[in-house]
């Protein structure tokens, strides 16, 4: 059985199989990216083509600028705290656990936000909808920023009780598997600002 | 054929070619090519006159013209590469083992990539200059017409059209026009999306909620034109046809005060 | 590095980790409790959401959004619940809490020594995914492909009603549905998968537990899809446009929830494959030294990643209107269905290359070993495939120059589509360029390439007249279209497809692919194909729109044509899934190399070991140096 403990991804060198994972997180970043642009080119082209006047029909209220920007603080938050745990070694733990409850209440206030939205409106029989191209392209922000936070806080939280175990098997790729991760938070400030950016524009 | 391997290795260019253009499997593969050629050209000058219906406008022609002569340019690349692998497949090594020798081992052939990539180049801005000059002749005509045209206000809704012309103060569900009038066509739907399509007229635009998209055409042939639905539109989208009429001017004015007495709309 | 020695597997201890959950998974498991999470959705939000979501505008549906919160809810339950029953969340949950799966947990994955058994399982072999993929594809193509016959008796003759218009709405878009994901993973899945790994020496995929994961979550689309009969079909055709997708029964619902899923198999599959080839090669393959199929499944696969969360923004908008009542494409409210016609066509324009290229490089992989020449112009095959995968993110909105949505951006998109033949051009160059002066060795996979050919050229030609914005004022919309389209998917990458099971049946499965029934199927397919769409081509040429359940009589005899080639390829077909039932059954034992190949997937014997390779192999020169005296 000796043999097969070498088994599989293990028997290539921790070096090399960090950069694969890079890559594929690099990868996956792609996909995500596209996801955003193709919900920014809604909004834009929506805004733009405006139409029958319902972009934002009068009497519609919208969400604060300040509001949409406050709400991606938290990635941005987690961008620097990570950028500060990969140079000093000994504040990883703290950094991911401040991380980990930053995203909770970040996605709380999203979660708000959802629960307080100003522009669903009653029709004649009393029922709801959104009312305007703004409404409905809004919640689809309020979606991708909520499965940020929730895939950001999957891996603080995994980076946080992997750093309390602290005797795993493979430090090499244990630290790979941070600076990963990083390339991860990287993406969700820019996609957050990305986001924040376009709803501004109401 | 190891012998003519060889002889492509001979000093001049000249002499090359020369030797090259004597090889059999050359000289058929030419042959097959000026047979294939000749095979694309009658099929694109044949058939589409045939398989497509009556030209009624000067954009159907345009149409007919550009399916007809894309097919005749890229007639002679299919010509050389249908020859190719027609001489190739006439050689083929049959049986279960594998052929004992192996062929020429041509990697690539710098001059062949360059003049093939230019060809094609060439036959791509020939197309693209065609239909710019197609869609530039259209939009002058449309320009040139558009004082005096005739707007017809087309709705689709699931599943038939409706024809309202503002100007008459008629509505219809049959689509009358007089020859040789520049006509527009003000598109619009009044649910899903259908696509708005006289088929003899040669143009097509699809029926969107709540925005007007144009299409424009000049009939100038008399006949009975087809108007059908070309975007899934639901149920009965196969259904959604009626049929349009061409017609001279006199009877389309006396058509026009026939269907204002009877209160301005028309079956 | 270090590998194991390969031993014959019933040799070898079948790893069995002690109190590990994941020796009693397998798709069992997945089902039963994937069906108990969507029963659980089914009721809670059945009993507890109800009245919120009663909402009601424009149209009259007073309960169906209700209807479409449970019923989207229960796919995705029945989807994650199938993902949790099988195990595919033990990996993430124990990289969670910091006890990483075991060597031995790892091994037992893998499925070593687990016999027919790990084919149901939660394996991370590519081997075994690739076989789970080839199996899968070709159930789909069968559901699909008999859709199709469905459709074409129907079509038959003028007002024959045999099937009534609601159902062959529907019969037409999931037969397209069908066919387009079973097309998108026809090659990359059964190929990429068993084959390329060991083209390019490596000992598995560079994230095998995601590899199993593509597979699995994409089996858990196929009854979502397949709910879409039993919830009324749906009415809108493949593209499923806005707003009618809107307007559309609880049938869309499962549309929209297998597009969903499919797009996160797709990335997950991408990204694998994508990293596999770039990051995972032998030693000494460098660049210039992989097979072009390899090139081509990575090119394909690398296109599909940024091009189908598109696609998946449009079908969650279109969710989102079915079911909370935002309007997206509902133009009371500031939609537009021009919005869902760009998201679509801005994944869907790529993806019809995703689907044709690792066809095409399946071709240029086989025609070298049967012509015994090297491939010609190794770099023209790359820049072909490299413009073609570029331009197509540029060309998406041909598929709208008579929406109207913007008639002044027509030229540009005619210009950069005109402009896909020159890259397209160059790949018929590398294969005729190979076929040149060679006596090829006519085998069914050799077969697959000239029906390539014709077939390309045909769909190719046609695409020139659909591409130039005039004449596309006649033929959008109407049966040429479809035809053209059907040349291309099924003439050229279909056929790639079927050519690359033959060439590497061998190598799957250990036997070879039975001759004679391969050649019949061959030409009942290729003919009846052509015949069944020079049909079409006259039917649209003529006027006749697509997708219509009845036609005039005028098109009577071009319609009777082409439901008469339908069934030769019907035939054909049925003798082809003989030929592969009998052949894996009872073929002929395959020698190591039948073909004489040069690649590296032909020095592994059958079956082939779990890592593939006893040593790591070392590459030294291209895998196309067939000739004599080569210049």
């Amino acid at each position: 059985m000796a043999t097969h403990t070498e088994f599989h991804v293990h028997h290539d060198s921790p070096e090399k199989v960090g950069r694969r994972e890079r890559l594929g997180v690099r990868l996956l970043i792609v996909a995500d990216g596209s996801f955003l642009f193709a919900i920014i080119f809604s909004w834009f082209y929506l805004r733009n083509l405006n139409v029958n006047n319902a972009w934002l029909p009068k009497g519609v209220k919208t969400f604060s600028t300040a509001s949409s920007w406050w709400v991606i603080v938290p990635f941005i938050i987690v961008f620097i705290a990570h950028r500060v745990s990969m140079r000093n070694r000994s504040l990883r733990v703290p950094a991911m656990a401040l991380s980990t409850v930053l995203l909770i209440i970040g996605a709380w206030y999203q979660w708000h936000q959802v629960c307080n939205m100003p522009f669903v409106a009653q029709d004649a029989n009393g029922r709801p909808f959104y009312n305007g191209a703004y409404a409905s392209n809004w919640i689809i922000f309020a979606g991708t920023n909520m499965f940020h936070y929730i895939i950001t806080a999957f891996i603080t939280l995994g980076l946080f009780l992997r750093g309390l175990r602290g005797n795993l098997l493979d430090p090499v790729l244990e630290e790979w598997r941070q600076r990963v991760a990083g390339s991860w938070f990287t993406w969700v400030m820019i996609g957050g600002i990305l986001s924040a950016f376009t709803t501004s524009f109401k | 054929m190891a012998h003519h391997d060889d002889q492509d290795l001979l000093p001049t260019p000249g002499q090359r070619v020369g030797t090259f253009l004597k090889r059999k499997d050359v000289s058929q593969t030419f042959v097959l090519g000026i047979f294939f050629t000749a095979v694309f050209v009658v099929l694109g000058l044949w058939v589409y006159p045939h398989w497509m219906p009556n030209v009624m406008s000067k954009e159907m022609q345009g149409n007919e013209d550009i399916m007809i002569w894309f097919t005749v340019i890229s007639a002679p690349i299919a010509g050389v590469v249908l020859a190719i692998a027609m001489e190739s497949f006439i050689n083929m090594h049959r049986g279960d083992t594998p052929p004992p020798e192996d062929g020429p081992g041509i990697k690539t052939h710098g001059p062949v990539v360059v003049i093939w990539s230019a060809v094609s180049v060439l036959f791509t801005i020939v197309a693209i200059v065609w239909g710019i000059t197609e869609m530039n002749t259209w939009s002058s005509d449309a320009l040139a017409g558009s004082n005096n045209a005739l707007v017809v206000d087309v709705t689709g809704s699931q599943w038939n059209w409706s024809f309202n012309y503002p100007a008459q103060g008629i509505t219809s569900h049959e689509l009358n026009l007089p020859i040789n009038q520049p006509v527009e066509f003000r598109v619009i739907s009044a649910d899903v999306n259908h696509s708005f399509w006289p088929v003899q007229l040669g143009v097509k635009v699809d029926a969107n909620r709540l925005s007007t998209t144009i299409a424009r055409t000049t009939p100038d042939k008399l006949g009975v034109f087809d108007v059908k639905c070309a975007e899934l539109c639901g149920l009965n989208h196969a259904y959604m046809e009626t049929s349009g009429h061409v017609e001279s001017v006199a009877d389309f004015n006396s058509w026009v005060s026939q269907a204002k007495a009877t209160g301005g709309t028309q079956q | 590095m270090t590998t194991l020695s390969h031993k014959p597997a019933s040799a070898r201890p079948i790893p069995n980790p002690e109190r590990s959950l994941i020796t009693r998974l397998n798709m069992g498991s997945g089902t039963v409790v994937g069906i108990l999470f969507a029963v659980i959705t089914y009721y809670l939000l059945r009993h507890h959401f109800g009245s919120p979501w009663r909402v009601n505008h424009g149209m009259d549906m007073t309960n169906t959004h209700f209807v479409n919160v449970t019923i989207l809810c229960t796919m995705f339950a029945w989807s994650f619940g199938f993902l949790v029953g099988i195990g595919a969340l033990i990996g993430p949950f124990r990289w969670l809490i910091g006890k990483d799966l075991t060597a031995e947990e790892q091994l037992y994955l893998a499925g070593d020594g687990q016999g027919i058994k790990r084919y149901f399982k939660y394996c991370t072999d590519h081997k075994v995914v690739g076989i789970q993929y080839l199996v899968g594809v070709m159930a789909m193509l069968g559901v699909g492909g008999t859709m199709a016959m469905m459709i074409r008796t129907n079509l038959a003759t003028p007002g024959s009603h045999f099937i009534a218009p609601i159902i062959y709405n529907s019969l037409v878009g999931l037969h397209g549905i069908t066919m387009i994901i079973a097309m998108i993973i026809v090659s990359t899945g059964p190929f990429g998968n068993y084959i390329m790994p060991i083209m390019i020496g490596a000992a598995d995929m560079a994230f095998p537990r995601l590899n199993a994961l593509s597979w699995w979550v994409l089996f858990t689309a196929i009854p979502v899809l397949c709910s879409a009969w039993f919830l009324g079909g749906i009415p809108t055709g493949w593209t499923a446009y806005a707003p009618l997708s809107d307007q559309a029964g609880p049938g869309m619902n499962a549309f929209l929830a297998t597009i969903i899923i499919f797009a996160v198999s797709t990335a997950v599959a991408g990204m694998n494959i994508t990293t596999t080839v770039v990051a995972m090669r032998a030693k000494g393959m460098k660049w210039n030294r992989v097979p072009i199929f390899v090139v081509g499944a990575t090119i394909s696969v690398a296109l599909a990643i940024p091009a189908f969360p598109t696609f998946m923004v449009a079908m969650i908008q279109t969710g989102l209107d079915r079911t909370i009542s935002t309007g997206f494409y509902d133009a009371n409210v500031g939609g537009s269905g021009w919005l869902y016609a760009n998201l679509f066509w801005i994944m869907g324009h790529p993806e019809v290359y995703v689907i044709l290229i690792p066809g095409v490089a399946a071709l240029m992989e086989i025609a070298p070993v049967f012509v015994r020449k090297p491939l010609f112009s190794y770099g023209a095959a790359i820049a072909g495939f490299a413009g073609i995968a570029g331009l197509s993110v540029l060309v998406w909105a041909h598929h709208m120059y008579m929406s109207g949505w913007m008639p002044s951006l027509n030229g540009p998109f005619m210009i950069t589509t005109e402009f896909i033949s020159v890259p397209t051009g160059l790949l018929f160059l590398v294969l005729v360029g190979t076929l040149w002066r060679g006596k090829p060795w006519m085998k069914m996979p050799m077969l697959s390439v000239y029906a390539f050919i014709w077939d390309f050229l045909i769909g190719g030609i046609t695409g020139i007249y659909l591409s130039d914005v005039p004449a596309d004022n006649y033929l959008h919309g109407s049966m040429f279209v479809t035809a053209h389209f059907h040349y291309t998917l099924m003439g050229a990458a279909l056929t790639g497809a079927i050519g690359a099971l033959a060439f590497w049946f061998p190598k799957m499965t250990g036997r070879m692919l039975n001759d004679r029934a391969s050649y019949i199927s061959f030409w009942l397919i290729q003919i009846g194909f052509n015949v069944l769409f020079l049909g079409m081509f006259m039917a649209g040429a003529a006027g006749q729109p697509r997708r219509v359940a009845d036609y005039a009589q005028a098109f009577a005899h071009a319609n009777l044509i082409s439901t008469i080639g339908a069934y030769s390829v019907g035939l054909g077909m049925i003798v082809l899934l003989w030929a592969i039932i009998h052949s894996w059954r009872s073929g002929i034992i395959a020698p190591m190399n039948p073909w004489g190949s040069k690649t590296l997937e032909w020095t592994v014997p059958y079956p082939v070991p779990l890592v593939n390779f006893d040593e790591p192999p070392v590459v030294t020169s291209d895998p196309y140096n067939y000739g004599r005296s080569a210049k």
